[in-house]
């Protein structure tokens, strides 16, 4: 990791560290913000950094993924959550509960231990053999080794699919 | 990579610490699913991250982060719809005036 650095791997750096930092702001809004709606577009910030880190991870196919999954449809059902309950932005309505104090405290060390472990951690070099994954890699392991998760999954959609409209549907009285 | 790894897996950190602080304190049930969405998202990037560093060749850590995606879209649908119907039983969806079940 100690190559020669360019001009193009400082600008590399220095885009990385803004979309870190755009993410974790997107997700201070998201959990911060009493408007609820305010908080979706927090979040679509925060998952929006999340999939340009993963190009930067040269994950192409997860970014593509989340963008899809996360931003286009999860984002969606949130905001149609938000706007069909209504008292969203109501500033009677206090955001917070009585123990947001002792989860603060607690969060705030949790991610302060985390991240000095982390940075201290001896990280196993991996051998210097930084692997891009190829796309055929991935879709041959989704239908051959993890076959029966992925296959799972799609029984588990399916299941809560109806199990979600079975819920929403408005009772015949 | 362009940075270490422990950097990013230090951004993860704080994003799933935003993530756990949102899902305890928020008490609108649609803030809390919210919140959920960060922390998945913060340990799907722990998964891509260590499986680049580590030259993981059988593609393992890019396929969890995809069933967690996919997970989390089925939990996303199913908590909503379970907003949905309380709200429309309760006029609201407040998690600490839910309290059906306190006797």
């Amino acid at each position: 990791m100690s190559d020669p650095v360019g001009p193009l791997e400082w600008a590399a750096k220095a885009a990385f560290y803004c979309v870190a930092a755009l993410t974790l702001l997107g997700g201070w809004f998201a959990v911060s913000q009493r408007n609820l709606f305010r908080a979706a577009l927090g979040l679509a910030l925060a998952l929006f950094g999340v999939a340009v880190l993963y190009l930067f991870l040269q994950a192409e196919f997860l970014a593509v993924a989340q963008l899809l999954v996360y931003v286009g449809a999860i984002l969606m059902l949130i905001i149609f959550g938000v706007m069909l309950t209504a008292g969203i932005a109501d500033p009677a309505v206090p955001r917070w509960n009585r123990q947001a104090v002792g989860a603060a405290l607690a969060c705030g060390a949790l991610a302060v231990g985390l991240v000095a472990a982390v940075l201290r951690a001896p990280w196993l070099a991996g051998a210097g053999k930084e692997f891009t994954l190829p796309l055929e890699a991935l879709g041959r392991g989704l239908l051959g080794r993890y076959l029966l998760p992925f296959e799972l999954l799609s029984l588990l959609l399916l299941g809560a699919l109806i199990g979600a409209l079975h819920i929403a549907r408005k009772e015949k009285e | 990579m362009i940075v270490p790894v422990s950097h990013v897996a230090a951004l993860s950190a704080g994003l799933f610490a935003l993530g756990l602080f949102g899902a305890l304190a928020r008490r609108n049930g649609i803030g809390i699913l919210i919140s959920i969405e960060l922390m998945l998202n913060a340990a799907n990037l722990n998964f891509v991250a260590f499986s680049r560093a580590q030259g993981d060749g059988s593609g393992m850590g890019q396929a969890a982060a995809l069933f967690v995606i996919g997970v989390a879209a089925a939990g996303a649908a199913v908590g909503l719809a379970l907003m949905l119907a309380i709200y429309r039983h309760r006029r609201t969806i407040a998690a600490d005036e839910i309290d059906l079940l306190k006797g």
